[in-house]
């Protein structure tokens, strides 16, 4: 008894402790860099023995038609290349576990809306950076993707699988005929 | 059984109290209420160099860096917009202070549920942009030496000792304005 009476304790102040954070505390949380920066650093970017900037970017542009996206903002001065495109995110097993815990929920008496991922915009933000005294350029590349349920929310996330990178580095090498190199 | 039911009671007193309070139309966006001055101390930081586009693109690399998606980048008018995970979004503008230096402004909004409010902890600005922009810039400083060495580690060697050129502008002269 007096376990469940800590235990209740400590879940209240959990829940106290993280409902209600102010703009503030969620600016302090978002702001972060990603776990695992230094890893992922290295998996988005690569290095090019080139000093020809606008040759990597119109090829990234190339590339990154080639995949479907539509160029959302660029910025030749500063190397910038921001790109996105929609993608349908359902997933059959979401949809169907969200159906059974409906049908579950109404057998208990209850109401469950389902919700399941219903669209994904994915976008691309590419960076190339002349190294200082070298003939060499950096092109960092990062992908994002921002998810919308069936019922109207969305959630955003960093994708990490280090394949997508591996494969768009692929491209644009062919694109500039040159390899790229890892840092 | 009765303490059963003290401890549904209480749990289900804390759930009620820390419940948020939602706004139940779309409002404008809440601005600080912090003054002027203090608002453009904490979000103004002044850099030793005259370079505007080296400037920016540490902005752009800082951003990137610390996982935010660029929105829009105007080199002409020094100003860069990103947004991180659809909720935190930042703009921070590139202007000369004087003939010696560059000042670097940011504001970030925090977007609740269609409703944008003002960022005004001076450690957001600080900790969450102004310390990696500086770091960046330092870098970039160093690579003059160090053209091949590894970008992840030379950063994190400079935190410890003093970085250069980040002094925060305490009194910002109305002449500085946007």
């Amino acid at each position: 008894m007096v376990k469940g009476r800590i235990v209740a304790a400590t879940l209240a102040v959990a829940i106290c402790l993280t409902a209600c954070q102010t703009p503030n505390d969620i600016a302090m949380r978002i702001g972060v860099a990603p776990e695992g920066a230094v890893k992922l650093r290295a998996l988005e970017t690569r290095r090019y023995d080139t000093t020809d900037q606008t040759a990597i970017l119109s090829a990234a542009t190339q590339t990154l038609q080639d995949l479907g996206f539509t160029l959302t903002e660029s910025s030749s001065e500063v190397g910038v290349l921001v790109a996105s495109k929609q993608r349908d995110a359902e997933e059959a097993g979401e949809v169907a576990g969200q159906v059974a815990l409906t049908i579950a929920m109404a057998l208990l008496g209850s109401y469950h809306n389902p919700d399941w991922a219903k669209d994904q915009t994915i976008v691309v933000t590419l960076v190339t950076t002349p190294i200082a005294n070298s003939k060499q350029v950096d092109v960092r590349v990062s992908f994002d993707r921002i998810i919308q349920t069936k019922n109207g929310l969305s959630r955003a996330e960093l994708i990490q699988d280090p394949e997508i990178y591996r494969e768009f580095f692929t491209k644009l090498s062919g694109g500039v005929f040159l390899e790229g190199h890892e840092i | 059984m009765k303490r059963l039911t003290t401890i549904v009671a209480a749990a289900a007193m804390a759930l009620s109290l820390s419940a948020c309070q939602r706004p139940d139309q779309v409002a404008p966006d809440v601005l600080s209420a912090k003054p002027a001055v203090e608002l453009r101390a904490m979000q103004t930081r002044a850099y030793d160099t005259t370079d505007r586009n080296k400037t920016l693109r540490a902005i752009v690399a800082t951003l990137q860096d610390m996982g935010y998606t660029l929105d829009k980048v105007e080199p002409l008018a020094g100003t860069v917009s990103a947004t991180k995970l659809s909720t935190l979004r930042l703009t921070a503008t590139v202007y000369p202070r004087g003939t010696s230096q560059m000042t670097v402004r940011a504001n970030a909004m925090v977007k609740i549920e269609a409703r944008n409010t003002q960022v005004d902890d001076p450690q957001f600005y600080q900790k969450l942009f102004f310390e990696p922009l500086s770091k960046a810039m330092f870098l970039q400083a160093l690579q003059v030496e160090d053209s091949g060495g590894g970008q992840s580690v030379a950063p994190n060697k400079a935190v410890s000792g003093s970085i250069p050129a980040s002094e925060p502008v305490s009194k910002p002269t109305p002449a500085q304005g946007n």
